[in-house]
């Protein structure tokens, strides 16, 4: 099995094309391939702010006021669970991440370690999964413009609705077109802004805590929620909320960009999954002590803003108003160039057509798969289903997580000859089988309507790799 | 041998003077072909499409490079960060001189400044070094203030006549050291400075408006410190 030789790429898609694959030697600052240097130019700071950057716009400011509405002080709980689960993920692709560290994360993983049926099925739900995810993102953006429209003075009446949806499609083609025209590193923004919203929120939950154990009173209604400590109720939010974890696979896309992969790698994806865990569940935690059940789900996606305003006044409205836009931005932003890159890694292995990683000579910009990433997108948000577009972001990530925890079992069993992992997961197969059932299991606890759709986008990716890539071969190729 | 590295954004269609190859002739040079790629861009996927059109160029540059006299290869790096990329392809190759091309004719004079913490010594080895046994004027220049830099300035013009090299030197005493030198670079047709020199950082590392600026002075040669010996790096 461990030949190389007879495991050498083959196979064309549908119009001719082969996968690209070639040797390359990885080192801690490039990636040298025969011809050409490509530097790896993004830290471990870098890293992190995309894995936090994408994760903590939903958890922190979309989540709350849903997940507190349906089971009160015990959505912590949820929120712990989401967390637990995408830590024993994080573990096993940090593992495969720091073997192959590649463009296209989870797809790459597994197409090598389970073979082209399995890689199409996730490198094409990887796309669209960060689509319904960018899409969910975006009205969550949505919905603060319009709290911060409110708090300037600027009051739509009865058609609210519709205006999300405008605004939520307004910044989706902003970022889209963002995304191709400019060239700014905007690498920096995001670290700052990232580096900003830990600070307040820092600020924030320790002034939340104090309040919320009476050590001081910031004259909030004794209105604490009611708790419902039942299984299947907390398992359900936390199926909901599981989007607010999507964030480190992101990290493993940009994997071949990434200076010494072997040590920031892990970092990056472990460490903003314990960091974002911990935000979550005292943002939860405070948000269920300062409000009923009632006004949380009175209040909705922007339940922070009440809350914020209940604890600080108007400025701590503001500021949430402020964190929540700054952070549906870059959790939108993040996405697409995750995307983008996603296109990629499928692209180049003959998945999908090459054309779909064209980049522009004027910009030096992949426009395709932005185009391809950014289209979906603004029809999804206008849907404004937050729920059905979280769920459904979650129903796609989680089978390639359980698919990734699959194929470290797959490839530490065939052992190639190339695999030689910087990082190690401890304990053999336990954290990467209760992964998997695990990552599997959550599914189960999702909305009926948000598993048919899911179930509906992979058969149509089981139903591309028929047609397009059958003939193509992946497993084991480096 | 001495060898000295050339970075040129070969996909923007930049390339590299006459007048800075012949004056290179008498060393090694490894052309960099760099291309830097806005973040949404992942190197990799620039360099499926765009790696054959760069070779070509790379090897029409470095031939022109070894018709000049040195001998010549290149690199070709696709990055975010044209910064980073250089500093590590300059350590690797252990690069003397960093080579800024710039429009020049043929080179008659250069200008080369003492200021700033490379030690003089190396910046002289080095010059000695480029021009060789060919009929190419220096003009040693300097605008540090301290007592000693005329002292300095003439054991360095000595150093060189014994060479065989024809040398002038020019002290300014008053202004900013990058404004002087500016004011001394007419009538030179190359500049050659130490790294870390006052603003020369934004001239090798800066962005696309500074390094337009320098163009306007033609080629200009950094050379490295050397970071075994300069602690103080």
């Amino acid at each position: 099995m461990s030949g190389r030789m007879s495991e050498e790429p083959s196979g064309a898609n549908l119009e001719g094309e082969t996968p690209v694959v070639e040797d390359v030697v990885e080192t801690d600052e490039a990636t040298i391939t025969d011809d050409a240097e490509l530097e790896r130019t993004l830290g471990l700071a870098g890293g992190l702010a995309i894995g936090i950057g994408t994760m903590i716009g939903a958890g922190i400011f979309v989540f709350p006021g849903l997940a507190g509405a349906e089971v009160g002080t015990a959505a912590t709980a949820s929120f712990a669970i989401g967390g637990f689960i995408a830590l024993l993920v994080a573990l096993p692709t940090s593992e495969l991440a720091t073997a192959m560290p590649k463009s296209g994360g989870g797809y790459y993983f597994i197409s090598r370690g389970l073979g082209t049926l399995a890689g199409t099925v996730v490198g094409l739900s990887l796309w669209l999964g960060l689509v319904f995810a960018t899409a969910f993102y975006l009205v969550g953006l949505g919905y603060y413009a319009l709290d911060a429209l409110a708090e300037i003075g600027i009051v739509v009446g009865a058609s609210s609705g519709v205006i999300v949806s405008a605004l939520a499609v307004l910044f989706g083609i902003g970022f889209t077109v963002l995304n191709v025209t400019g060239t700014e590193n905007a690498a920096k923004l995001q670290n700052g802004i990232v580096a900003l919203l830990l600070s307040m929120l820092t600020v924030f939950l320790a002034f939340g805590l104090l309040d919320a154990f009476g050590f001081v009173d910031a004259g909030t209604p004794p209105g604490e929620a009611a708790n419902v400590w039942e299984v299947v109720p907390i398992m359900s939010v936390a199926a909901l909320v599981f989007t607010s974890y999507l964030g480190f696979a992101q990290v493993a896309t940009v994997a071949g960009e990434m200076k010494q992969p072997g040590r920031n790698l892990p970092l990056a994806m472990i460490g903003s999954v314990v960091i974002v865990t911990v935000m979550y569940v005292l943002t939860i935690f405070v948000s269920t002590s300062v409000f009923t059940q009632d006004a949380l789900a009175a209040a909705g996606e922007t339940a922070m803003v009440e809350v914020g305003r209940q604890l600080l006044g108007t400025a701590g409205a503001l500021v949430i108003i402020a964190g929540g836009l700054l952070a549906t931005m870059s959790s939108a932003n993040a996405s697409i160039l995750s995307t983008s890159r996603a296109i990629y890694g499928v692209s180049k292995d003959a998945l999908l057509p090459r054309e779909a990683s064209r980049i522009n000579l004027k910009y030096g910009t992949p426009h395709v798969a932005l185009g391809m990433a950014g289209g979906p997108v603004i029809a999804l948000a206008a849907t404004r289903q937050v729920q059905l577009l979280a769920e459904v972001a979650s129903f796609l990530h989680l089978i390639m997580y359980g698919l990734m925890c699959v194929a470290l079992l797959a490839i530490r069993r065939d052992e190639p000859e190339w695999y030689d992992p910087d990082f190690q997961v401890p304990g053999g197969a336990v954290i990467p089988v209760v992964g998997a059932l695990a990552s599997f299991g959550l599914i189960a606890f999702m909305n009926l309507r948000s598993i048919l759709v899911g179930s509906g986008v992979i058969l149509v990716t089981v139903g591309w790799y028929l047609y397009y890539a059958r003939d193509v071969r992946l497993k084991g190729v480096l | 041998m001495t060898r000295v590295l050339v970075p040129v954004e070969v996909l923007e269609g930049k390339t590299v003077s006459p007048g800075l190859m012949n004056l290179l002739g008498t060393v090694d040079v490894t052309v960099l072909g760099y291309h830097v790629l806005p973040e949404q861009t992942p190197p990799d996927q620039a360099r499926l499409q765009y790696e054959d059109r760069a070779l070509d160029a790379l090897e029409d540059l470095s031939e022109e490079f070894r018709t000049a006299g040195g001998a010549a290869d290149y690199r070709l790096a696709f990055t975010h960060d044209r910064e980073q990329t250089l500093k590590r392809i300059a350590d690797e190759i252990d690069a003397r001189a960093i080579g800024i091309s710039g429009m020049t004719g043929d080179v008659d004079r250069i200008l080369v400044s003492l200021s700033g913490n490379v030690t003089a010594d190396r910046i002289l080895a080095f010059v000695e070094e480029l021009v060789g046994d060919r009929d190419i004027g220096v003009t040693l220049f300097s605008a540090t203030e301290a007592d000693a830099t005329e002292g300095q300035l003439d054991s360095a013009a000595e150093r060189l006549r014994t060479a065989g090299i024809d040398v002038r030197t020019e002290l300014a005493t008053d202004g900013a050291p990058f404004g002087a030198l500016m004011n001394a670079a007419p009538g030179h047709d190359a500049i050659v400075l130490g790294e870390n020199a006052p603003s020369i950082r934004s001239l090798v590392f800066g962005d696309e408006a500074d390094r337009v600026a320098s163009a306007s002075v033609g080629p200009v040669l950094v050379v490295r410190a050397d970071e075994t010996l300069d602690g103080d790096q």
